[in-house]
């Protein structure tokens, strides 16, 4: 069996991992198989101040510079220390607390969990971030 | 490319004298292309009586979808498997819990069967295959995951300039609004795209969908969604519910070919899956596919 040619298709388990996230409510990202932001849903949206439909695409780089996280000297944490980096590029889950930058530079102190989608011995499609708002000021921003 | 349907029922066999035009036979559709050469699309019951048309066919190649039972029912009952002259080659999806043979095995064998896969006197293969594209004879057989219960592949094969797509169990409006999504993420997109003939499970009235979210099978309204997003030249419905009577199929294809209309279409494009029906499927001019713009 050979390599396809052209392929514009999500793998399938990243669009079906697309139609959770969009079901719950739960903020979420979800990355590519290059740890690129390919959708959030909309409670992200609402955390971020900025829905996925403005956004649009983003890649590593763009959202860590858009959003972060960020350490506690404010810059944002390098990519290679990500746990989603390492969820992605190793396959296994990764757990964080982070700091954030809304679209309107509210910050937000964040949990997540990041799990990766692995649907064969190729290796990882993608990851699922999954966030938690860990600061007091909620705001309006997130659904409660 | 030509086209036989020998089983276009799902789920399970169902026959009966209100069933007999439409058939009652599991998923089974035979591919012959221009060279000659002959594909097998899923093993349902219907592959029972392609067999006895196969009498000396020295080389067999057998697609499968998926595992699920009314896509495999009639390998044990497929005369080419007890001829020694023949070599059958089964493709099908792989999954990381057992290989392709071994899953196959669970169901030609004790207690379920009299013989066993080694028992058979053909010489058989299997293929554990993933999202590939690759030849056999003339045809280019390219498939990709779909979204089904379990491992599901769905099937584009393409023959000179004339391209084919079998999706016989597929639910890709599940937890998505088909019409709204872009194109890469639409579950069989890639592999239904500007298909000459598109073979698409259809098993549910819109009425009876709700009830079966997740079940892995498409609404009337999703299949013919999903064939106006990926441009399908002719659409055949397929996959029919085994609660589906012949006039109740006769009144559902009436309504798919009206709805085909108001998408755009020529409703004399939407043509039902029928045991025992034949088409010509041959290259379309570009301007001959309806495509909904996203």
């Amino acid at each position: 069996m050979g390599v396809m040619a052209a392929r514009t298709q999500k793998p399938l388990e990243l669009i079906l991992a697309r139609n959770l996230l969009t079901s719950i409510s739960t903020p979420a990202f979800l990355l590519d198989e290059h740890g690129a932001m390919v959708f959030y849903n909309e409670a992200a949206g609402a955390l971020l101040g900025r829905s996925f439909e403005d956004a649009g695409r983003m890649s590593a780089e763009e959202w860590i510079s858009a959003y972060g996280p960020f350490g506690d000297d404010g810059k944002p944490i390098p990519l290679d220390d990500l746990p989603a980096t390492q969820a992605v590029r190793m396959g296994r889950p990764a757990h964080g607390v982070f700091r954030i930058r809304s679209a309107g530079g509210a910050e937000h102190e964040i949990e997540s969990s990041t799990f990766p989608i692995v649907a064969s011995e190729e290796g990882s499609s993608g990851a699922m971030i999954l966030f938690w708002r860990l600061d007091a000021n909620h705001g309006d921003e997130v659904p409660r | 490319m030509r086209v036989k349907v020998w089983g276009a029922r799902g789920s399970v066999p169902s026959p009966g004298p209100k069933m007999n035009r439409y058939g009652g036979n599991t998923s089974c559709v035979q591919l012959t292309l221009d060279s000659g050469e002959i594909l097998i699309l899923d093993a349902g019951t219907g592959i029972r009586t392609l067999g006895l048309d196969l009498a000396t066919a020295p080389k067999v190649n057998i697609l499968l979808t998926h595992l699920h039972l009314d896509h495999i029912q009639g390998l044990m009952f497929f005369p080419p498997c007890f001829r020694s002259d023949v070599e059958i080659t089964i493709w099908g999806p792989a999954s990381p819990e057992a290989s392709l043979e071994d899953r196959v095995a669970r169901y030609i064998s004790a207690p379920l069967s009299p013989v066993e896969v080694r028992e058979l006197p053909c010489s058989v293969s299997f293929r554990d295959t993933r999202p590939s594209e690759w030849q056999i004879g003339s045809a280019t057989v390219r498939t990709e995951s779909v979204n089904h219960r379990g491992p599901t592949l769905g099937f584009r094969v393409t023959e000179g300039e004339t391209t084919l797509c079998y999706i016989p169990d597929h639910e890709p409006a599940l937890g998505a609004t088909l019409a709204e999504l872009e194109p890469e993420w639409v579950s069989g997109y890639d592999l239904a795209c500007d298909a000459d003939l598109l073979i698409h499970d259809c098993q549910y009235t819109d009425e009876e969908y709700p009830e079966h979210a997740g079940w892995g099978h498409s609404g009337m309204d999703d299949t013919l969604t999903f064939a106006n997003r990926v441009g399908a030249r002719r659409l055949l419905l397929f996959h029919h519910d085994p609660l589906h009577s012949d006039d109740f199929l006769d009144e559902l294809h009436a309504t798919a070919r009206r709805r085909w209309g108001e998408l755009g279409g020529d409703p004399a494009l939407v043509e039902m899956g029928m045991e025992g029906g034949e088409l010509e499927v041959a290259p379309a001019p570009v301007s001959a596919s309806v495509r909904a713009s996203v």
